[in-house]
């Protein structure tokens, strides 16, 4: 499957993006992997030239993906699974790159993409907060300031010179999105993170986002719940085999979604 | 709850080289904290580790068999080969894992990607700095002479921290496609360390190898290290194709690291 062309490949982002410069610019996008991750590895893998060229072990997880995101924009991403979610995600986070177009971010981002990934299990709560907060670009005077501010909303008070190993698994989660969402970012991006935590603390973290939408930040969100989608998303973007099939009000994405996918 | 602050103005985050020196500290601090508050011995363990191989390689040759290569006092000559090779020895060996260790972090974070091996090259320059104070005692109790060769120090830190930055962005993303070249990489350098003017002098070696020899780059930096105490050591020829290699070298590592970049991200 190398170009299945869908027949409404049409967008709609009419005037979405107008009057301000956009924060997020992804222009004909592509990136590409290897069908089989454990297969022999060559040179040519490892030097591959931006090519267009797709050789008979690759696929394309995104191609000719173009959209433009002004600032304070909320966007839900919509498709199935394995559709290219998550990577269109890492585009944006810019912590892949892709093989074809580009993707230009002209803000700080905030990921909440394997939140708990920077935290290191010897070092105490207290000294991964440091930690995390400053490689995500807090200077130390930034987050003397929040440190309460962080450790109160994860309700981890009583654990700050407990090693992060220790934690429970929830705990962590906490504290992870505890430190991100503090980033202060005018980009936040959310891929399913918060389907771990209890009830009460997920509610807590959606109220937080809200928080940071009413701030003026722009929300990058990827779900499968139509639920959350609607309540925090205005606007919406399909991807289905790789492709940008609809850009539009998140009502029409959903509607397109569910028909697509017979649920509904 | 208080509401959201205002967006921060932009100009407020360090960007660039700030921010990359900023990252580099982090990483490099962590990784000395985690060292500390997991052994009781900390520090000590940065220079025992050369202290014991110095001993070894004293007591063999010094006492057993008669010693015809290197400079008197002779456990001096062999510190100040043997303590930088521990840098060159311990940064290349761990960015063989450069990647494959911080997965996670490579993945969610979008600092640049080169800080992955230049902290390892800084923390074990740093231990390496700490360790020298180990010098200077058996420098005091040995007699040596200092000579002005000390003022060489500075260039011949800059020519290795160059040419293990470049082996290190070199090996760093190719292990992550080659498994092989992590256990290949330990090979070669232990075959390094005896091809190197270490436990002996580029002088001792015969005519014919000695301009071959230059060729290592380690050879021109340790006869610049050594020259600290042994003037005679100072070779130029040595020291000038040694610093030719290192800039090339940290140019291909420059390079092949840049072309692979894409490649390996997708695939840690």
């Amino acid at each position: 499957m190398t170009s299945t062309v869908d027949s409404t490949g049409s967008t709609d982002r009419a005037g979405r993006a107008g009057g301000q410069d956009p924060v997020i610019e992804v222009a004909g996008a592509g990136i590409r992997f290897r069908r089989n991750r454990r297969g022999r590895r060559t040179f040519k893998d490892l030097f591959g030239a931006r090519s267009r060229r797709l050789r008979p072990d690759q696929f394309w997880a995104l191609r000719d993906v173009t959209f433009r995101v002004a600032p304070g924009e909320a966007i839900g991403v919509v498709g199935r699974n394995g559709q290219g979610k998550s990577t269109l995600l890492k585009l944006v986070a810019e912590v892949v790159l892709p093989d074809e177009g580009r993707v230009d971010v002209k803000a700080g981002v905030a990921p909440l993409i394997e939140i708990t990934g920077g935290f290191v299990d010897d070092l105490t709560v207290r000294e991964n907060v440091y930690l995390t907060a400053g490689l995500h670009g807090m200077s130390r005077r930034e987050i003397d300031d929040r440190f309460d501010e962080i450790i109160a909303f994860a309700e981890i008070g009583d654990f700050l010179e407990t090693p992060y190993k220790h934690l429970s698994s929830g705990m962590k989660v906490r504290l992870a999105f505890s430190v991100i969402s503090r980033l202060e970012e005018p980009v936040l991006l959310v891929d399913e993170v918060l389907a771990v935590g209890d009830r009460a603390f997920r509610e807590k973290c959606y109220a937080r986002i809200e928080e940071l939408l009413a701030g003026g930040r722009t929300l990058f969100f990827v779900s499968h719940s139509e639920k959350d989608l609607r309540r925090f998303c205005r606007r919406g973007l399909y991807l289905d085999r790789g492709r940008l099939v609809l850009d539009g009000p998140i009502e029409d994405v959903l509607e397109r979604y569910g028909r697509d996918s017979g649920t509904r | 709850m208080t509401t959201a602050a205002p967006i921060a103005p932009l100009a407020a985050r360090a960007t660039g080289g700030r921010r990359y020196r900023q990252v580099l500290w982090l990483l490099t601090a962590r990784d000395l904290r985690v060292r500390y508050s997991t052994s009781a011995l900390g520090y000590l363990w940065s220079i025992l580790d050369p202290l014991v191989m110095a001993a070894i390689y004293w007591f063999v040759f010094t006492q057993v068999f008669e010693r015809s290569v290197g400079e008197e006092p002779y456990i001096v000559f062999l510190l100040a080969g043997l303590l930088p090779w521990m840098w060159f020895n311990g940064a290349v060996g761990d960015s063989t894992r450069a990647f494959l260790k911080e997965a996670k972090l490579v993945r969610s974070t979008k600092i640049p990607r080169t800080i992955w091996v230049n902290r390892l090259v800084l923390s074990k320059g740093l231990e390496f700095l700490f360790s020298l104070p180990v010098i200077a005692a058996f420098a005091i109790f040995g007699g040596a002479q200092l000579t002005w060769g000390i003022a060489l120090l500075p260039l011949a830190i800059l020519l290795q921290a160059m040419l293990t930055a470049g082996v290190g962005l070199l090996i760093a993303p190719l292990v992550v496609f080659f498994r092989d070249l992590e256990r290949a990489a330990k090979l070669v350098l232990r075959f390094l360390f005896y091809a190197s003017p270490i436990i002996y002098s580029a002088r001792d070696l015969p005519e014919g190898l000695h301009a071959w020899a230059a060729f290592n780059p380690l050879a021109g930096i340790f006869a610049l290290y050594r020259s600290a105490f042994f003037l005679e050591e100072l070779d130029w020829y040595l020291i000038g194709i040694g610093a030719a290699v290192s800039v090339a070298m940290l140019a291909v590592g420059l390079l092949v690291f840049r072309r692979t970049e894409r490649s390996v991200l997708k695939e840690i």
